[in-house]
């Protein structure tokens, strides 16, 4: 048998556009698997020139899925040029903008994207792996979706004026007060909300019995794990210490400073992809390969903070006595998220000086550099910038959640792909788990795809049997 | 009264991709109000649905990107999705399906679209578009009197 290369392009129910490749050996065995991310953005290098305050505006424009967490990283960034610490109220409503988008951010992921592998089953028939196969089978299940992603976006358009790409978090703080209609008009929403997400995770729960095989394949190695935590070790997406822990649960280092993200996180670029592979640096490249994103978060912090959530928590952690290594337990880490933002929000919304309206401190640039970072749905999230004596943007650099988990994904696909696709059979089912461990990481593509210029890029022009006919390398 | 839900779709960021949102406030600024809900979204969303189910006629805005610049075209929707895979982006059909199978409801839908030009990057509308809208706009009135009155009007 010759080699051969299965391409799956393009990879869908994703944010973005991606393809697979397989490379098999003359035994039909797989022998290589990646991740290829074929779509370009470029926004490093057209924000370039652009004054700092128009940069969480712009930086909200990259992505339609978590323009939020974007905003909020870059004012945080901004705030640091600004040196000004910003008004208390002004800090919990960014916090509670920032859990209304992760709910229906891992809404979507969930109920949207991979609610049909979870449902149907990953060797269903490909017409009806949709939404329309979830609400044929499970219609509760397709409403509440529904619902919560509703109620994440309705919180988002009530703070931010509009759904999508809102500007309302601003350099020095948030550019209005939230008025009492709109608390009280969210807070009503809450115990829906926290049912939906209760009895998601009690069908998940039960849902994963017939998933051990995918479980026992899909990334389910040691690697390092990446998350920002509470000075008390507690979940949290705004604010706080870079948390890394290993495989086995314990902590390689404890509280690293946001600011100082390039001491520790390297970005290699390989020719095969638009996206960049990001490392732990002590530990080199390829070998600080570490995940981030919502199975991360749990499995580096030592609590929630609310009640419910810290009870699913404990749960969670009872799934490995490590750290929990499957990447599958992706989805599960979602839902206890889901149900930790929903308790979170009431907490935030009830306290007695959310309504103040002192919500912005003013400033001119006082630093020439700034960094910005926080907890997006999918991950850790840095913007970094350097200003000139105008304000303008000189540099930036983005670190992405998706770019974070890009060396997992390419492993994560080498062992699915080892382990269910064989050269002389293939069926739908085994191309499905190779994608579904990708929809695992729930990657935005659109986010983690942001350099121009300075990629490398390779094109080859291959024939039937693999053989290069020509080539064009920019080093 | 018949309750008419306006669904304008595009991307304002876009040039003539914007076109549906355009029309959007141009109809928010002539139509009587309470005759119709207008609202505007970058795509169409299975959310749109249970705001549909609650409609007795759906009119989807869009851009489209095929077929003469300028050209205005209005079409009923048909009852079956036509999405196999989605992520978070639908057809309005399947939008329509989804409320249908969903929450029960049936409206009657149209999709109006103007056909762009120039989808590049910036928020002005090609000249072409400039001088159709108000067909555009003019199409959708004539769309919402009708069905204020008849939710099940032909094709103007």
């Amino acid at each position: 048998m010759e080699r051969r290369t299965i391409i799956i392009d393009p990879v869908t129910r994703i944010e973005g556009h991606s393809k697979i490749t397989l490379h098999l050996n003359e035994d039909g065995q797989v022998e290589d698997a990646r991740f290829h991310v074929t779509q370009f953005r470029g926004f490093e290098k057209f924000c370039e020139g652009r004054p700092y305050t128009e940069m969480p505006s712009l930086m909200a424009r990259i992505c339609g899925i978590c323009p939020v967490s974007h905003l909020i990283a870059s004012a945080k960034a901004c705030d640091e040029l600004l040196a000004v610490r910003i008004p208390p109220v002004a800090e919990q409503l960014r916090r509670i903008f920032g859990l209304a988008q992760v709910v229906q951010s891992h809404a979507l992921s969930l109920f949207h994207l991979s609610s049909p592998d979870l449902l149907l089953g990953m060797d269903a028939d490909p017409a009806k792996s949709n939404l329309f196969g979830v609400l044929e089978k499970h219609p509760q299940l397709a409403r509440d979706g529904i619902r919560l992603r509703q109620f994440g976006q309705q919180i988002i358009e009530r703070l931010g004026g509009k759904r999508i790409h809102p500007a309302w978090v601003v350099p020095g703080g948030v550019s209005e007060p939230l008025s009492q209609d709109n608390r009280d008009a969210i807070l009503k929403g809450i115990p829906e909300a926290l049912a939906i997400a209760e009895r998601t995770l009690e069908w998940f729960k039960y849902t994963i019995e017939g998933f051990r095989e995918e479980i026992k394949t899909f990334g389910n190695f040691p690697t390092l794990f990446m998350a920002i935590v509470k000075p008390d070790g507690g979940l949290t997406f705004y604010d706080g210490k870079v948390r890394i822990g290993d495989a086995s649960g314990k902590l390689v280092a404890p509280g690293l400073e946001p600011s100082r993200y390039f001491e520790y996180i390297g970005e290699k670029v390989e020719s095969w992809s638009y996206l960049k592979s990001t490392y732990y640096k002590p530990q080199g490249y390829p070998h600080g390969i570490y995940r981030v994103g919502p199975l991360a978060r749990l499995n580096v912090a030592d609590r929630c903070g609310t009640p419910k959530a810290d009870q699913e928590l404990a749960e969670f952690h009872e799934l490995q006595r490590t750290a929990v290594l499957s990447s599958f337990h992706y989805h599960h880490a979602r839902l206890v998220e889901i149900l930790y933002c929903v308790e979170r929000l009431e907490q935030l919304l009830t306290h007695a000086d959310i309504l103040s309206k002192h919500v912005r401190a003013e400033a001119r640039p006082n630093t020439m550099e700034g960094i910005g970072a926080c907890e997006a749905p999918r991950g850790t999230l840095f913007h970094h910038y350097k200003i000139d004596e105008q304000g303008l943007i000189r540099w930036a650099n983005l670190v992405i959640a998706t770019g974070h988990n890009n060396l997992a994904m390419n492993r994560s696909i080498l062992q699915v792909a080892k382990h269910f696709v064989h050269g002389n059979r293939l069926t739908h089912g085994m191309l499905n788990r190779v994608e579904a461990v990708i929809r695992t990481y729930d990657p935005c593509l659109s986010c983690s795809t942001h350099a121009l210029g300075e990629m490398a890029l390779q094109i080859q022009l291959l024939a039937p049997n693999g053989e290069v006919l020509d080539e064009a390398v920019r080093p | 009264m018949a309750r008419v839900l306006i669904i304008a779709c595009g991307n304002p960021l876009r040039c003539d991709d914007g076109a549906a949102w355009h029309a959007a406030e141009a109809l928010r600024r002539t139509l009587p109000s309470g005759q119709a809900e207008i609202l505007c979204f970058h795509q169409f969303t299975p959310e749109l649905a249970e705001a549909a189910s609650h409609a007795d006629a759906v009119i989807f805005l869009d851009a489209a990107a095929k077929g003469t610049p300028g050209q205005v075209v209005c079409e009923p929707v048909g009852s079956e999705a036509t999405d196999s895979h989605f992520s978070h982006h639908l057809t309005p059909a399947t939008v329509i399906a989804l409320a249908r199978q969903l929450y029960g409801a049936s409206p009657q839908a149209f999709v109006v679209s103007l056909c762009g030009e120039c989808f590049d990057h910036g928020e002005e509308l090609s000249a072409v578009v400039v001088a159709a809208l108000p067909e555009f706009v003019r199409t959708v009135n004539q769309l919402v009197s009708q069905m204020s009155t008849n939710p099940s009007p032909g094709t103007p």
